[in-house]
């Protein structure tokens, strides 16, 4: 088990950059996940990694080995393509053994490997069937059984989920999560769904036009955003922006205390607080919060265990509180409200 | 309207048909001048068993339109490939190269042919005829097989290779196998688009060598003699084969844009 | 500043060029040997005096050209072919449409894949033995006369035969699948739910007809008209079988300088004249096509 190391990965198309100086580093056997809008090169970046696309500038390394310059077809990859890509005049079991043929496995050995595959996957019995007369979910499965059967050095996943429907999207994301960990192949996801990476990743990377904007550990990248696009691209946030005081950030919503080091006195800072963060109550219900803002209740959107609430302050400033429907006091839109929370719970962002 | 509309549309079938129907009552018709009523018979076809003149013709026609087929369909296959596939500059005027060939008048391009193949030595004959069938079927084969790889995916190849196949075993087993309709359909074509050239062939041929529809012509300027209408049967029953075992192969009608 | 390779292709297919040029060498060096060579070579045989057999010198001369201009006779028959195409055209036209309509909008299914298998079958008939099937109908004493004589016997004899009508019956009836076929494909390419947004929006029949399907419909008129004004006006079959003595058209005089005059020069000369009234056809369809998409604009997918 190897792990990846994308150093200094340059691409342009015409003399639009697509990958700007990239430098990654993927862990041994670990699930790591570069999530980003259309456009910000993640995809480009994952068939850099394949083989499909030669980079133009920087270098691929599969653990020591330099394979910058090395044809997809010598990689002993695995891949898994957004629309699967299942051979459609093979039928599951050709499909799944392609690739140990390649190998030179061939017979009984080939046969038991297939088997263990599909049974991975929990499609046993699916081996005569052809792709056309499976589902989306059993296609996506035949694909991944196809990808891991060989035993690759790096598994990669482009946007494997994102043609099934939301039911069916949650369970495979269990599912798929329980197959790496079992496998325990190093695996680069590609996905824009954010909710995916959380629930999927070991390590996750956020590409914004080319550039990695931020990596680490899902909990880490959602709790401690570092710019304004990592805070909203992975989750939801409410912005605030002032300059720096004694106290706090003087904002025009008010004073916002945070619990790191303040930056330099005078100068302008912008903060994030995520909506399930603050807390929704009647002015002046709390006696003593760090960080206390009144607003008008503009409108409660109702999702049944939770609700959002959206919040409209004496500047103009819009804010969003998520509360789940616990005990939650009965508030009507039009009232004034506060939203409350504790000074840990400001992100301090980096510009 | 509906009913009116269709019957419109059986009235100029039926006018698409009347020659056709002629030509095989004809052929059955125990007349030598064509008139009513028609009266049953075979001797067209036995006279057509000694005629070695237009045996000769059709075998010529058959073994051109095999060999047209044959040649043309590789071509035209791998030039298909390498336009449908590879981008790179030129392409766009490379594939409008390949219109003249069936645009042009083939009057114009079998004389040229004619004058050409007489300056540089080549001369007429079957092996002309041959040159010229498989230049004017190409282009339709690059056209039908391009058609067809269309619907062959991009990723399936690079999936192939992501398995560790090199693009030639990519090729190979997954790009030819889904390709197989649309050859055959494109070797169907270029197989009908030979047998039935004539003006071609007409220009390009011998007072000895010539194909079946060259035959038919010479014979409609001297004299007509019915056993035509017979080989000519013959030749739309297998005609009529071809284009059905066509249309099996790649889908006809009931397309709304993209299938 | 991380290498300076700039990587068209993928890792390990940088020899594509070569397999590229060597896929289509073969097909377009046999194009270049059967097609654009000889159109060079009759390019050259028109300016020449006569045709370069053994040792007579080569004249250099335009006069093939000014022929046509020189000698009236060569004016008409060039008339005539034109008015052949346009009758044939128009024709096709007007008999080609409605059916094409009635194929896309009143048929359905199995019936209509049955209905348009038909339509294409008589282009894999010999095109010869059709032609020649008409004689047998026209001609005097041919079936159509027999068959007026069954119904009217006092009636004169049907001299259809070598006319023109007969000429342009024949021609019609070669060609109009072609504009059946581009109206139906350009007719389908009407989705239904364009119609339907417009029922919705309260036209009636006639309107739909007149503001959608029949703009729609136009660019498989130009391109059926394209592809059957140019070889009518390039035949010489059907005029000849068809219309005897006064089936005199370029193609013919062309085809007689080439199988009975002998006067290849002069033939290749007139066949550049007719090529180049051929690009002119499709130089101005294809202006005409790419204007009517764009006034379409967005009106059909």
């Amino acid at each position: 088990m190897v792990g990846v190391e994308a150093a200094s990965v340059a691409k342009l198309y015409g003399s639009k950059p697509v990958l700007d100086d990239v430098n990654m580093t993927f862990e041994a056997g670990r699930l790591t996940t570069l999530l980003g809008p259309s456009g910000s090169g993640k995809t480009t970046l994952l068939r850099i990694i394949a083989g499909l696309i030669a980079p133009d500038g920087g270098r691929i390394r599969f653990g020591t080995e330099d394979v910058t310059d090395a044809p997809v077809w010598t990689r002993n990859i695995g891949m898994v393509f957004q629309s699967y890509a299942l051979f459609p005049h093979m039928n599951v079991y050709q499909n799944v053994v392609f690739g140990l043929n390649r190998r030179g496995i061939r017979g009984s050995d080939a046969k038991r490997e297939v088997l263990r595959a599909l049974d991975m996957v929990h499609l046993s019995g699916f081996e005569r069937r052809r792709p056309k007369e499976l589902s989306g979910g059993q296609q996506q499965r035949v694909a991944l059984a196809r990808a891991i059967v060989t035993r690759p050095r790096v598994l990669l996943l482009d946007e494997p989920l994102s043609a099934l429907d939301r039911r069916l999207r949650q369970s495979m994301q269990v599912e798929l999560r329980q197959i790496q960990r079992d496998s325990g192949l190093t695996t680069i996801l590609v996905t824009h769904d954010q909710e995916e990476a959380l629930v999927l990743s070991d390590s996750v990377a956020i590409l914004d036009r080319g550039r990695i904007v931020q990596q680490g550990r899902p909990s880490e990248v959602y709790e401690r955003p570092r710019t304004p696009f990592a805070a909203s691209f992975l989750g939801d946030a409410n912005f605030f922006a002032g300059r720096v005081g004694p106290d706090g950030i003087e904002t025009p919503s008010g004073l916002i205390r945070v619990e790191e080091r303040l930056p330099a006195l005078g100068s302008t800072a912008t903060v994030a607080v995520r909506p399930e963060k603050m807390t929704i109550g009647p002015a002046g219900a709390v006696q003593h919060a760090d960080n206390r803002i009144e607003a008008t209740l503009q409108e409660i959107v109702y999702a049944g265990a939770v609700s959002t609430f959206i919040l409209r302050t004496a500047d103009g400033t819009e804010i969003k509180v998520l509360n789940q429907n616990a005990d939650a006091p009965e508030l009507s839109p039009g009232t004034v409200v506060e939203a409350t929370w504790s000074r840990a719970r400001t992100i301090l962002l980096q510009t | 309207m509906t009913a009116l509309a269709r019957c419109f549309l059986l009235a100029v079938i039926l006018f698409l048909y009347l020659p056709v129907f002629v030509m095989v009552a004809m052929a059955f018709n125990d007349s030598a001048l064509y008139t009513l009523p028609l009266v049953p018979t075979l001797r067209w076809f036995e006279a057509l068993a000694s005629n070695e003149k237009l045996l000769a013709a059709s075998r010529n026609s058959l073994v051109i339109a095999a060999a047209t087929s044959v040649i043309a369909t590789i071509l035209g296959t791998m030039a298909s490939l390498a336009l449908s596939r590879r981008h790179f500059r030129g392409r766009s005027l490379l594939q409008i190269l390949l219109l003249p060939p069936i645009s042009i008048p083939w009057l114009i391009t079998g004389t040229a042919m004619l004058v050409f193949f007489f300056w540089t030595g080549i001369g007429r004959g079957i092996h002309a005829m041959m040159i010229g069938h498989v230049a004017l079927a190409i282009p339709y084969v690059v056209l039908i097989v391009g058609a067809g790889m269309q619907s062959v995916r991009v990723d399936l190849e690079e999936a192939a290779m992501s398995l560790g196949s090199t693009p030639f075993h990519a090729f190979v087993s997954v790009t030819l196998p889904l390709l197989a309709p649309s050859i055959a359909a494109a070797a169907l074509f270029a197989f009908a688009v030979s047998l039935d050239q004539f003006v071609v062939s007409y220009f390009l041929s011998t007072p000895g060598v010539s194909t079946l529809p060259v035959e038919i012509y010479s014979s409609i300027r001297q004299g007509f003699t019915p056993e035509i209408n017979a080989v000519s049967t013959i030749f739309l029953g297998a005609s009529t084969l071809l284009i059905l075992l066509f249309a099996q192969l790649s889908s006809l009608g009931g397309h709304r844009g993209r299938g | 500043m991380a290498g300076d390779r700039t990587g068209q292709n993928p890792p390990g297919r940088g020899r594509q060029g070569w397999a590229t040029a060597g896929l289509l060498m073969p097909a377009y060096g046999w194009l270049t040997l059967a097609v654009f060579l000889p159109l060079c070579a009759m390019l050259f045989f028109s300016v020449l005096k006569t045709a370069p057999v053994a040792n007579r010198p080569l004249e250099v001369t335009f006069d093939h050209y000014l022929a046509f201009v020189r000698r009236p006779y060569l004016f008409d028959v060039a008339w005539t072919s034109i008015q052949l195409g346009l009758w044939t055209t128009g024709l096709c036209a007007v008999l080609g449409l409605p059916a094409a309509l009635a194929l896309a909008r009143s048929t359905y299914g199995r019936s209509r894949k049955v209905l348009l298998l038909l339509i294409i079958l008589p282009f894999w008939t010999n095109g010869l033995v059709r032609v020649f099937s008409w004689t047998m109908v026209l001609r005097e004493g041919g079936i159509l006369d027999q068959a007026v004589h069954l119904v009217a016997p006092s009636a004169p004899p049907l001299t259809l035969l070598y006319s023109f009508p007969a000429v342009i019956i024949g021609l019609v009836h070669a060609y109009l699948p072609y504009m059946v076929l581009t109206c139906y494909l350009a007719l389908t390419s009407v989705e239904d739910a364009v119609v339907e947004a417009a029922r919705s929006l309260g036209a009636r029949n006639a309107v739909i007809f007149w503001k959608i399907i029949l703009p729609l419909s136009l660019p498989g008129l130009a391109s059926g008209a394209v592809l059957i004004f140019v070889p009518v006006i390039g035949s010489f079959m059907e005029p000849r079988i068809l219309g005897g003595r006064i089936g005199v058209t370029m193609g013919t005089v062309i085809e007689d300088q080439f199988t009975k005059a002998f006067n290849w020069p002069l033939g290749a000369a007139l066949s550049f004249i007719m090529l180049a009234v051929v690009l002119v056809v499709f130089g101005a369809s294809s202006r005409l096509l790419s204007r009517g998409k764009a006034s379409l604009g967005g009106a059909a997918p």
